[in-house]
């Protein structure tokens, strides 16, 4: 009980005394992790967004004429990577002109007979097999054209990948970062205590005691700077949707109460896991220092 | 606790030969001098009972302990059982005379309440239950000496290494310390004392062990001063 009190007593000690290295220190995980936690979020956006144009991503397919559907889409049910097949008439493309054109659709009678060809709509399991399934459609002696948003898929693909690949290169960046000024910092806190530690250690209190301290002040800065972060976060997040909203409509942003407390928490764990592990490399390496014997 | 130091030779560097084959053996209780001139390695070998340095060749161990083979943790074990008064007294300068003396107790888990009880028997004890809110920077040479002791003593250890604890003292002030530690020693305490105070160890003889150059050249049972290299 009285160990437990001691150290409490001497982490608040540590945080208070050098406040402004503390403030500091806080500053800079707070930054650090709001950046990691940016990053997730466009990461998020970006595969949320890719998502969303994919399961839009269409094959439309000319069939030559009508009876053929059938076959057609038989065919392309086994053509892998098609996750849905939907018959268009002709008729129904009349429709959807029709109602496209709203009130100009009389315009359509000059037409006389309807010259719409008939398709089939296949949907796609993933954007990048577009090109291999439009090419196993084109080999179809029934199919006269097949259209796609070619490049799109191969886009959207890449900008997948470098969103992901983005994210991961701040991930490595910011946690170094991080527990590089943690690090430091607790290697000034021991070094301002180096006396008091040396007396410890002289007198038998064990490592473990005179590192508790140290690590809980680590662990408790990078709590503090990943808290900060979560909640400038969380703001800023809902902030951003309801602008985007307002002035971009058809922009959609990725929104989803419990992803983001799951990210905060995740931000949580992790500040409290660098700044354990970083302080307590410092704090071992100078008691075992301070122990052997010359 | 008794010491047993067997054949034990410490170089700092390959050319600096501070101990050279050292022998010695001291039972539970006893009072020990070390004496010898400036640089003969007492300070040497009392940093070899703290296991601050390790020695370069021989054994040392000290009652169960084997300093040389021991875990960190039994060190801090071992470190408890043992009371150290250093030369530069190293008292820690933002804490007062009572909180030095507490300092070692907090840190090894004493309940709050016995740490105040010991910290006050031991500031009785060493006549600075007055002064116990000063600063040592607030504090005379001799009062900061009496809570080195003080801070050596609190945990009752059995065994206190003292080096040149009467160091900046007038005769006076000397002759009470050294009263004090005779009667931590009349408790049971074994106690090694390095000193260069004549006066003492001829007034209060006890056995003595002479360093020179790293060698023992005396040990006398109820020895007196006069060094050896004196002449
Ligand atoms: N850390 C060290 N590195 C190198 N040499 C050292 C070290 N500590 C002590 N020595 C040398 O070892 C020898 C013995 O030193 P020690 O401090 O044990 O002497 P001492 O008997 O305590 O002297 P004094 O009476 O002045 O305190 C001296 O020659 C000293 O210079
Ligand atoms: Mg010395």
């Amino acid at each position: 009980m009285g160990t437990f009190r001691y150290v409490l007593r001497d982490t608040n000690r540590l945080l208070f005394r050098h406040w402004g290295l503390s403030l500091l220190t806080l500053f800079t995980a707070v930054a650090v992790f709001f950046l990691v936690g940016s990053s997730a979020l466009f990461m998020l956006n970006t595969r949320y967004l890719v998502a969303r144009v994919e399961s839009e991503l269409l094959v439309q397919a000319y069939v030559k004429n009508e009876a053929q559907l059938q076959t057609v889409a038989d065919k392309a049910h086994k053509i892998p990577g098609v996750a849905s097949v939907r018959w268009v008439t002709t008729a129904e493309a009349m429709e959807r002109l029709k109602t496209r054109l709203k009130g100009h659709a009389q315009a359509l009678t000059i037409l006389g007979e309807n010259p719409l060809p008939p398709s089939l709509e296949i949907g796609l399991a993933r954007a990048v097999l577009a090109p291999s399934v439009a090419r196993e459609l084109l080999a179809m002696p029934e199919v006269d054209d097949v259209i796609y948003a070619g490049g799109l898929a191969d886009k959207l693909a890449r900008v997948s990948r470098f969103a992901t690949r983005f994210s991961m290169f701040v991930l490595v960046i910011a946690v170094t970062a991080s527990a590089l000024v943690l690090f430091n910092t607790i290697r000034i806190s021991i070094y301002s205590r180096r006396d008091e530690i040396g007396v410890m250690l002289l007198v038998g209190a064990t490592p473990t005691f005179v590192a508790l301290p140290f690590v809980l002040q680590g662990m408790l800065l990078g709590m503090g700077g990943a808290l900060g972060a979560s909640l400038l976060i969380g703001g800023g997040y809902e902030a951003l949707v309801r602008g985007v909203e307002a002035t971009l409509p058809f922009v959609q942003l990725f929104r989803d109460p419990s992803m983001l407390l799951r990210l905060g928490l995740i931000l949580l764990g992790g500040g409290i896991t660098v700044g354990w592990i970083s302080s307590w490399m410092a704090v071992e390496r100078f008691i075992r220092r301070a122990l052997r014997p010359m | 606790m008794d010491v047993r130091i067997s054949g034990v030779t410490k170089l700092y560097e390959p050319d600096i030969r501070a101990l050279e084959d050292v022998y010695l053996t001291v039972p539970k209780g006893e009072f020990l001098y070390l004496v010898g001139q400036t640089g003969s390695g007492k300070t040497t070998l009392l940093r070899l009972i703290t296991r601050e340095v390790m020695p370069t060749k021989g054994q040392i161990a000290v009652g169960e302990y084997n300093l040389r083979k021991m875990s960190a943790f039994d060190l801090a074990l071992y470190r408890r059982d043992l009371g150290v008064i250093f030369q530069d007294f190293k008292l820690l300068p933002h804490l007062t005379a009572m909180e030095n003396v507490a300092f070692v107790l907090d840190v090894i888990g004493v309940p709050p309440a016995e740490v105040k009880e010991r910290t006050g028997e031991v500031l009785e004890r060493v006549g600075m239950w007055r002064r116990r809110f000063l600063r040592p920077p607030q504090l005379s040479g001799g009062e900061q000496q009496r809570i080195a002791i003080a801070r050596a003593v609190v945990n009752a250890p059995s065994l206190l290494v003292a080096d040149e604890p009467t160091g900046n003292l007038d005769t006076h002030t000397a002759e009470e310390i050294m009263q004090l530690l005779l009667s931590i020693n009349a408790s049971g305490t074994t106690v090694l004392m390095a000193t260069h105070n004549q006066f003492l160890v001829d007034a209060y003889r006890q056995r003595v062990l002479e360093l020179h150059m790293g060698r023992v050249v005396r040990d006398e049972k109820r020895g007196r001063y006069e060094l050896d290299g004196d002449f």
